[in-house]
């Protein structure tokens, strides 16, 4: 049944890079999958509002499943923030998909990824906790608030970068060490 | 669908004009009918949304008959709406321009900005109604290239109240990142902070914002690398505080 679940939801993502969000039926996603229309319906009962829904949030989830590869053997805090950051954002230009969808249909994604970031943002904060939890936060800082404020800026820088360049490391070494963690570390122990 | 775009639009030509006094459109833009409309049409956005909106509607709330709103938006509902998204900015503008302008230091300015924002967003009836029933109308604003765009916008407005104390780049920065609290918070509120609250936001600003500021500038004076991408607006200033006075302290 997961394997089924799997092949539709490949299958669906393959005809939405090819034809976009709105064009994409349940009768496209079962043929590309090679399985009936009942067999997506027995699996998404919904149909092709659930189907679409389930497929932006299984890529959102291939997306932070590909960021936490790159960054989780990182040693330190500092490290697993800068090398996500610009991993983030080069995987974001990168994306074709995320891209054409933003350009073509974004009134058909943006609703369902907003509904995701709360979730990424609760799996981003819960990851670098321990991170935190090991570096050590500055007297006055909790631990669990000052984690959701660096997921908020990360989320926030990578998909909007701002005045920043994400793909010069020193400019990210200086973003992350400087204006997001100098308030949570403490501004003695900055340096290392 | 046509708000879609006119946001922007209408914040960059408020930023670059400098919202001036709300006017922003050419034309009779201050005639009491046009002010009257763009009400009207903000409570019933705050009912029914843009897709149930009509101008029939808009004229029976605004207690005046059909051909005054062509008269007064010959473009008609599409008109009127963009007319709503320019003067409803032009209001958030000028409102923080007052909060910002009467700031006595760094720290108040950012939490007076933040409260101000968060306060006018979260408590805007029609925006509230449109993220919870036409969130595509809204969110196209807030999510990758758009959102750039909408961050430059807002930090081109509000950097030159900060430059009092800092830079005009670094003033800049601290812009774009105020700004990007106020969105990261207003689009999913935080159980914890309550940015519409100024103690919250206090809290918030001395311990997150202020030691960033302080240790970006720094950094910036103390290493070789210039860390932002366009260097070309950098005078550092000799009179240059430290970003502010010290407010972690008591």
């Amino acid at each position: 049944m997961d394997d089924t679940r799997q092949r539709i939801l490949e299958a669906t993502y393959a005809c939405v890079a090819r034809w976009g969000i709105a064009k994409t039926t349940v009768e496209d996603a079962a043929r590309e999958a090679k399985v009936s229309r009942a067999t997506v319906y027995r699996v998404f009962p919904g149909g092709r509002e659930e189907l679409v829904n389930a497929v932006i949030s299984w890529a959102t989830l291939e997306f932070f499943t590909r960021l936490y590869e790159q960054v989780h053997g990182a040693e330190s805090l500092e490290q697993v923030m800068e090398r996500g950051i610009m991993f983030a954002h080069r995987a974001i230009i990168e994306h074709e998909v995320l891209q054409r969808v933003m350009q073509t249909e974004p009134e058909k994604l943006l609703p369902a990824l907003t509904f995701e970031s709360v979730r990424i943002r609760e799996g981003v904060a819960l990851f670098l906790e321990p991170y935190l939890e090991q570096r050590g936060v500055a007297p006055g800082v909790e631990r669990k608030e000052a984690a959701d404020f660096l997921a908020r800026m990360i989320l926030s820088y990578m998909s909007a970068p701002g005045r920043w360049d994400l793909d010069d490391a020193t400019q990210v070494a200086q973003l992350v060490r400087a204006e997001l963690l100098a308030g949570v570390v403490g501004p003695e122990s900055r340096d290392r | 669908m046509t708000t879609q775009g006119a946001v922007l639009q209408v914040v960059e030509g408020a930023t670059q004009e400098h919202a001036t006094e709300g006017d922003l459109t050419p034309g009779p833009t201050n005639s009491p009918n046009r002010v009257r409309i763009i009400d009207a049409t903000l409570a019933c956005l705050a009912r029914h949304g843009t897709l149930k909106t009509t101008v029939d509607d808009i004229a029976r709330r605004a207690k005046v008959s059909r051909a005054t709103v062509y008269r007064a938006f010959p473009g008609g509902r599409d008109e009127v709406l963009s007319a709503v998204v320019d003067t409803e900015v032009a209001r958030l503008f000028s409102s923080l321009g007052v909060r910002l302008g009467a700031a006595d230091d760094l720290a108040d300015a950012l939490v007076a900005g933040i409260v101000e924002a968060s306060a006018r967003i979260q408590g805007h009836a029609a925006l509230q109604y449109l993220v919870e029933h036409e969130p595509e109308v809204v969110l196209g604003h807030l999510a990758f290239d758009e959102s750039d765009r909408l961050l430059a916008a807002a930090s081109r407005f509000t950097a030159p109240f900060l430059a009092r104390w800092m830079s005009p780049k670094e003033a800049g920065r601290v812009a774009e990142w105020a700004t990007r609290i106020v969105l990261s918070y207003a689009i999913a509120p935080s159980d914890r902070w309550d940015l519409t609250d100024a103690a919250d936001t206090r809290h918030l600003v001395e311990t997150f914002v202020l030691p960033g500021i302080r240790a970006l500038y720094a950094a910036e004076h103390t290493a070789a690398i210039d860390i932002t991408p366009f260097g070309s607006e950098s005078h550092p200033r000799a009179d240059h505080p430290d970003a502010g006075p010290d407010r972690t302290a008591p």
